[in-house]
């Protein structure tokens, strides 16, 4: 990894933590419903930078986020580092397997959807331990996600075309 | 940024996507409650005590003593009824099998309902009536 390259995941970390912090500050009409404005800046990082990249991304904002709102090694945590890491994956994996099949928008949707998803796995698993809770709150929770994923991959156009005209 | 350079900069993958996410997710919201069975616990009591609280998903025979005799109740696939009973009438049995709502034994003082996890939060709420 070269000086420039730490330089560049460096920046877009603080990016992602300050939308992270800026987004648990937001109120919302739903406790647990979050905008995951952090994913603009994942997925612009793993379009523009690659995979690594935005993995460390996401693991530096995770880490650092937990540690400023006083949640690491939580709950809270451990929800946020598999919806992190999962949806990262997710994108990096459609993006290296049909690079060309969907832009930011279809990306962006497929990380709210596997960020969901693995939550509510994580939440059965660890917490709940009632299937009919989770399946009952699975397709609010997903139709969310699809709102808030579409608008982020919509504002992650956007910085992408903006930054790729300024380079 | 205008919406015909928002539909320029989408797929038509990402348009399908969005478009699969939302009909199979509001499609959920309303048919899930449909799947799930309706009611979760089976309470039984006896003269207004609760004497047994069981799992509707668990097939089941139980014996309770009313205040003629004991009445047996069968839960299976997710349905409950009463097999035999002491009273006369014996309106109980001819009730058959109940998915919801509930049979009473009036001459036994037994009372069978089934009832979700959430009439059980709600009864708790209420110490003043309940």
């Amino acid at each position: 990894m070269q000086l420039q390259d730490k330089y560049r995941i460096a920046l877009l970390s603080a990016y992602a933590l300050a939308l992270h912090g800026f987004e648990s500050l937001l109120p919302t009409p739903i406790p647990w419903l979050k905008l995951g404005l952090a994913n603009i800046i994942t997925l612009t990082t793993l379009i523009l930078y690659g995979f690594r990249a935005a993995l460390m991304v996401t693991l530096i904002r995770v880490v650092l986020g937990s540690l400023f709102t006083g949640t690491f090694l939580g709950p809270a945590f451990i929800l946020s580092m598999g919806g992190g890491v999962t949806s990262t994956l997710s994108m990096g994996i459609v993006l290296s397997l049909m690079p060309r099949l969907f832009g930011p928008v279809g990306l962006s949707l497929i990380a709210a959807l596997f960020h969901n998803i693995s939550q509510l796995f994580l939440a059965y698993v660890l917490f709940i331990q009632r299937i009919e809770a989770i399946l009952l709150i699975t397709p609010v929770i997903i139709f969310l996600g699809t709102l808030t994923g579409s608008m982020n991959g919509i504002v992650s156009d956007m910085l992408i075309k903006n930054l790729k005209k300024t380079n | 940024m205008n919406l015909k350079g928002l539909l320029n900069s989408t797929t038509i993958a990402d348009r399908i996507l969005l478009f699969v996410l939302i009909l199979l997710s509001l499609s959920g919201i309303i048919f899930i409650k449909e799947v799930l069975p309706k009611g979760h616990t089976v309470r039984i009591e006896v003269n207004g005590h609760l004497v047994y609280l069981l799992p509707i998903e668990k097939d089941r025979i139980v014996s309770v003593k009313g205040s003629v005799g004991n009445t047996i109740i069968e839960i299976k696939d997710h349905k409950v009824r009463i097999t035999e009973s002491p009273c006369d009438n014996k309106l109980c049995i001819l009730q058959g099998w109940i998915e919801k709502g509930s049979i009473v034994c009036l001459p036994n003082r037994v009372i069978v309902i089934i009832s979700s996890q959430e009439d059980e939060l709600n009864k708790r709420v209420d110490a003043i009536t309940g």
